[in-house]
């Protein structure tokens, strides 16, 4: 019986093949369209370019490397900004968790620049820091490190008490009450905010990198592809943005969100 | 009465003197247990003694067992237990949960190493004990198990595997068996009682329901919200199992069922 059950979870994450099916019918759906649009010509052809033009500008900006380096550039600005959001957000986050006072004050704080416009602090930032990669840095730390402290918070506070009484009477006090009980229990939800932060930060990455102009990165490929109204590279680096938005979201975050609702038991309605 | 507090002297693990705990007046509908109030409770427990505390909700055993194990603190009064050399640093009063509170995110295994793990002790020894007691209550097969997989009187196995492997002086056990079916119970008793023989364990349990108490304990204590403590007190001196259908415990169990008629329509009288 055991064996079926850990049998039944591994499936759970395989996509069959009807959902394969449906997305290759999807876009093959959406590329005659386009082709069909760009053929009937409302839009003058340089401004809306056929698929197969755009396809011929991706290989132009892997070859030449532009579009390589810049995913590369804008994937480490993304680390690097996401990294130090986690660190600061859930640093900040377990101090408001640990002193009631400074919680409930931070928390509606932070709950104010959580709506706050992250593009809105690129003006901010150009002066404080300038045109370079910690300008830009800055505005996605500023994007996503709210959303980490909030929820750190917030999935910390609504870890069950019978955990951590439970805890506390075998023995766990601290340190070790945190990393073994607190931590893992507010997991499931943890994750979730960590995906919003995650996207935050994407979104503001992108446009902190078109408006802070540095030599590399996506951003910096779509604003001179604006400059030399070059509209079949601007779509192509749309879609470089759309496939690596699409591919982390569906391989890290949404994986580990899998995993750990399926070692919980909270998958099991979907059965 | 008298006779009795001879035959402990020597032997108390456990002694209670003048505990007395209130809690403030809180809003409707909360959890009746919260209400739970002691005045004045003397209480003496023998080494390896299984001790039943019945009453009606609201009448503080829950409260009694919290303050037993620490998790509460009493307003006034003393709790002492014998310290045993053996036990340092791992928990030496572990309660057992309605509801398990078992960890989600941990497997059968980690969930029953737990304890010891927090006390520091070295992981092959760790892995030997927890697998000594899964097979204690007949799990083995579930070791790597997630609780999630587990029915509930499975949980409550594994919730009595994890507090044995710490080796307490004091089992507490907080209605342990209420959410489960009548068929499981019944097997939970007996595996229960004989743990209790193999161990020598000293079992505090709570639990409402008359029957069980009258044929798990040694000694059976009712608690009223009338006296604020210990209204009755009756040690069953036969071989256990005890037959609830026997002349002698049909007895037992009809006066304890009176007095808890009792305390019922005085709670009706004095909401």
């Amino acid at each position: 019986m055991q064996k079926a059950i850990l049998e039944a979870r591994k499936q759970e994450y395989r996509p069959d093949t009807t959902d394969i099916a449906n997305v290759v019918l999807f876009l093959a759906a959406f590329v005659g369209i386009w082709q069909l649009v760009s053929n009937i010509g409302i839009f003058p052809s340089v401004l809306m370019p056929t698929p197969a033009k755009v396809i011929e500008t991706i290989a132009r900006l892997v070859t030449d490397s532009s579009m390589t380096v810049g995913i590369g550039v804008t994937m480490w600005r993304l680390l690097a900004g996401f990294a130090m959001a986690v660190g600061i957000g859930g640093a900040v986050g377990l101090t408001m968790v640990k002193f009631q006072g400074f919680g409930k004050t931070m928390s509606s704080f932070a709950v104010g620049l959580l709506t706050f416009p992250s593009i809105a602090w690129v003006p901010f930032s150009i002066l404080l820091i300038g045109f370079n990669d910690f300008g830009i840095l800055f505005v996605v730390i500023m994007a996503s490190v709210f959303s980490v402290m909030t929820s750190t918070y917030g999935s910390i506070r609504n870890v069950p008490p019978i955990y951590i009484r439970a805890a506390k009477n075998m023995g766990a006090s601290g340190f070790a009450l945190l990393r073994y009980v607190m931590i893992p229990a507010a997991t499931p939800s943890l994750i979730m905010g960590i995906r919003q932060a995650w996207s935050f930060a994407w979104h503001a990455l992108i446009g902190a990198e078109i408006l802070i102009t540095t030599l590399y990165g996506l951003g910096h490929v779509l604003h001179v592809g604006r400059e030399f109204n070059d509209m079949s590279q601007i779509i192509a680096v749309m879609i470089a943005i759309f496939a690596i938005g699409l591919l982390v979201d569906r391989l890290v975050f949404m994986r580990l969100e899998e995993k750990v609702r399926a070692r919980w038991g909270l998958n099991q309605h979907n059965e | 009465m008298a006779q009795i507090e001879q035959e402990y002297q020597g032997n108390v693990i456990l002694e209670l003197k003048e505990v007395s705990k209130t809690f403030p007046q809180v809003e409707k509908n909360s959890d009746p247990r919260r209400h739970g109030v002691l005045d004045r409770l003397n209480l003496r427990v023998r080494e390896g003694e299984f001790v039943t505390i019945v009453g009606t909700s609201g009448c503080g055993k829950s409260t009694l067992l919290n303050i037993i194990a620490g998790l509460d603190a009493p307003d006034s009064g003393s709790i002492s237990a014998k310290r045993d050399n053996k036990n340092t640093g791992k928990a030496e009063r572990v309660v057992i949960f309605q509801e398990g509170a078992l960890f989600p995110w941990l497997t059968v295994t980690d969930n029953v190493e737990f304890g010891l793990k927090i006390a520091g002790i070295p992981k092959e020894l760790r892995k030997e004990i927890a697998s000594n007691f899964i097979e204690m209550v007949s799990l083995t097969r579930f070791a790597g198990s997630y609780v999630y997989q587990l029915s509930g009187g499975m949980k409550q196995r594994v919730a009595i595997a994890r507090a044995l492997a710490l080796d307490p002086q004091i089992l507490l056990m907080d209605e342990p068996f209420a959410a489960l079916d009548v068929q499981t119970r019944e097997i939970l008793h007996e595996q229960l009682l004989q743990i209790h023989k193999s161990t020598g364990k000293t079992i505090l349990f709570v639990t409402h329901n008359i029957n069980e108490a009258v044929q798990l304990g040694d000694r059976i204590i009712l608690l009223s919200p009338h006296t604020r403590g210990i209204k009755r007190e009756i040690v069953i001196d036969y071989p256990k199992p005890h037959d609830i259908d026997s002349p002698e415990i049909s007895a037992i169990r009809r006066e304890l069922l009176n007095e808890l008629q009792e305390d019922f329509k005085f709670a009706k009288s004095h909401p």
